[in-house]
């Protein structure tokens, strides 16, 4: 571009860019960025559903009493047990599954895809309460448990658990799958010609060119798993809204009984400044990244 | 590349891959033919597959009474809105802009939708789907028309703060939308406008905006910019020929940004769930429908399931072309 596009009468002037981006700055000024920092500053209030008008300033009693609140604690380990077993599954079983579908026939390829991907479609609530009727009292994965197991399905704080993880695997797996399939199209064949002339296994090949050619995607995908699995909220929601009992509780789930069961609401502000913080030192060296390939392409 | 020849491994792949299919489609399945059981045959000791099916969850669900002439009614409407469908896919075939097409499909349908209370007894499930089509509707309105703007400035803009713009755009779409949505709730609270549709608009608008102009700024960059130049330099300054010569050319990347929006919107559920006490939408309601004591909610949450699914199933069945041409858009630049 350079000198040329400076020739241009065309070239878009600052006034003109800020003219077209206004609405959409002011919105996102008003309702991203404003809300932020009324959450930094409700943090430090109590405030309760009778008393919105009035809060009352309390400093940093909320942020001691959320880091000496114990199920605080255990709903951060079980939100970061859930994303070391689940992410790492659900990008294996996408790559596995991407992998394989590459090998079958194009005509195949679509009824399969059509199916894998229905999960990733429907609304989340939708899909998670479609999969609790397959767990209810008549249901088909209830009646199979019976027969092969011999004791009646029934929810503990164990097998709730184990019902989130295999929900996430149903319901995120779809990402990383198309993804990495499409990642897979653009593989240059003659790499893989080469390859076979060279007499390379199969598994040789996943190892050498398939896995260093879709490298960037693992990052991506990688990146957007980990924060989806961070705010994971309707699906846990629908799985135990009628038993909280079970402790089978994530960050968001916590934060959202502290303030609409339990009514603290400076608390639980105090807890979603903490997420933010906790994910923005994932986040930061990615938006630096992304910062400096977008000025470069220009 | 060259394909496995080895007939057993060939098997063993197919064998995988529609095991994986099975898992992936069993939910829906299951669902589907739970909605047409009654309550004694869906909780069966040994699951049923062949029964009677009874069509009494969907009534039970949609209706207070059910009409004296159900099937004239089904077919006049799924003649309506079949044709209304027709027209919105065919819409650049008529001689007017296809955004006056739209809008024109647009009210009609609301028009249908709204009077059909008036003729049929139907349950507050009815009311929560309305609910859910103006919230979705206007979202996508107010979203697309400032997302299209701030992506055309973005595309077309070589300052560096159009890069700030999007990395802190980027930024706060990672957020969890809790801490927005608390300060949301207060701010509800205090000015009046929990539980009204406008904050629930204006709320979704704004979580979706990064999303939406990223993705709208990528179809932009695909358009050269000597359409517009060769308009400008005719005389006509860039407001002119953004909305007389680059809006025409850019209906099928706003038509996909608007399916994704679609969705967005219609699945959100936390938003939703803490801005609203009795205006909710589908994703809400159903969500009560899994909690219940009684043997008969099993049957009555499948029902919801499938009917706040089929919508959904149905405009990507119709727009897949659009959608994939959004996903491939977003992972270019992703």
């Amino acid at each position: 571009m350079g000198f040329a596009s400076h020739a241009r009468p065309t070239i878009m002037k600052r006034r003109t860019f800020y003219m077209f981006m206004s609405p959409s700055l002011l919105v996102m000024l008003a309702l991203m960025v404003f809300p932020l920092l009324t959450s930094v500053w409700l943090s430090t209030q109590y405030m309760t559903f009778r008393n919105i008008n009035e809060p009352e300033f309390v400093g940093l009693a909320n942020y001691i009493a959320v880091f000496d609140d114990q199920k605080f604690w255990a709903a951060f380990t079980f939100t970061m047990t859930f994303i070391a077993i689940a992410v790492p599954l659900q990008i294996f079983t996408g790559f596995l599954i991407a992998v394989l579908l590459d090998q079958v026939s194009r005509r195949i390829r679509g009824a399969y895809l059509a199916a894998f991907l229905m999960p990733f479609i429907v609304v989340p609530v939708v899909g998670t309460l479609m999969v609790k009727q397959l767990f209810e009292s008549g249901g088909l994965v209830a009646w199979a448990y019976r027969e092969i197991i011999g004791s009646r399905f029934i929810l503990t704080e164990q097998s709730v658990k184990s019902l989130i993880i295999i929900h996430a695997l149903w319901a995120a797996t779809p990402f990383p799958l198309i993804v990495f399939f499409a990642g897979l199209q653009t593989l240059p064949e003659e790499l893989v010609e080469a390859s076979m002339i060279d007499g390379a296994t199969r598994l040789r090949q996943i190892r050498y060119i398939m896995i260093p050619h879709l490298r960037s995607l693992f990052v991506f995908v990688g990146l957007i798993s980990i924060m989806d699995a961070y705010r994971v909220f309707d699906s846990i929601f629908v799985l135990t809204e009628q038993n909280p009992i079970y402790k089978a509780e994530v960050m968001m789930l916590y934060t959202f009984r502290t303030a609409m069961s339990v009514q603290r609401l400076g608390k639980a502000n105090a807890m979603s400044v903490i997420t933010v913080v906790m994910i923005l030192v994932v986040l930061v060296p990615f938006l630096l990244r992304t910062y400096k390939e977008q000025t470069e392409e220009r | 590349m060259k394909r496995i020849e080895n007939r057993y491994a060939l098997a063993f792949i197919y064998l995988l891959l529609t095991a994986y299919a099975i898992f992936s489609v069993i939910p829906f399945f299951w669902t589907t033919i739970q909605s047409f059981k009654t309550p004694r045959q869906a909780n069966s000791r040994v699951p049923l597959f062949i029964f009677e099916p009874t069509a009494d969850n969907y009534t039970d669900l949609w209706l207070k009474a059910i009409p004296d002439d159900p099937f004239f009614i089904a077919i006049v409407l799924v003649a309506i809105f079949g044709l209304l469908v027709l027209v919105a896919i065919n819409a650049r075939r008529f001689p007017i802009s296809r955004g006056y097409v739209y809008l024109a499909v647009l009210a009609l349908g609301f028009a249908v939708l709204w009077s059909i209370p008036g003729y049929i007894k139907t349950q507050t499930f009815y009311d929560y789907f309305l609910n859910t089509i103006i919230v979705t509707a206007g979202t996508i309105c107010i979203s697309i028309s400032i997302g299209c703007m701030a992506g055309y400035g973005l595309a077309r803009y070589s300052g560096i703060a159009g890069v700030v713009i999007l990395v802190a755009a980027l930024g706060f779409r990672s957020l969890p939308g809790m801490s927005y949505i608390l300060p949301y709730w207060w701010f509800g609270q205090r000015s009046g406008l929990y539980d009204t549709h406008i904050l629930l608009i204006i709320t979704l608008v704004a979580i979706n905006q990064p999303f939406t102009i990223w993705m709208l700024r990528s179809f932009f960059m695909n358009i050269p910019k000597e359409i517009e130049e060769s308009a400008m330099v005719d005389g006509a300054n860039r407001l002119t020929a953004f909305i007389s010569v680059i809006i025409p050319i850019m209906w099928p990347g706003i038509i996909s940004t608007a399916l994704f929006t679609l969705l967005l919107a219609y699945s959100d559920f936390l938003l939703v769930r803490i801005l609203t006490q009795s205006n909710w939408t589908l994703t809400v309601a159903i969500s009560k429908y899994a909690a219940g004591e009684d043997p008969g909610h099993i049957t009555l949450a499948a029902a919801a399931a499938v009917s706040a699914a089929v919508p959904i199933i149905i405009v990507v069945f119709i727009f897949q072309g659009q959608l994939v041409k959004g996903l491939t858009a977003g992972a270019v630049k992703g």
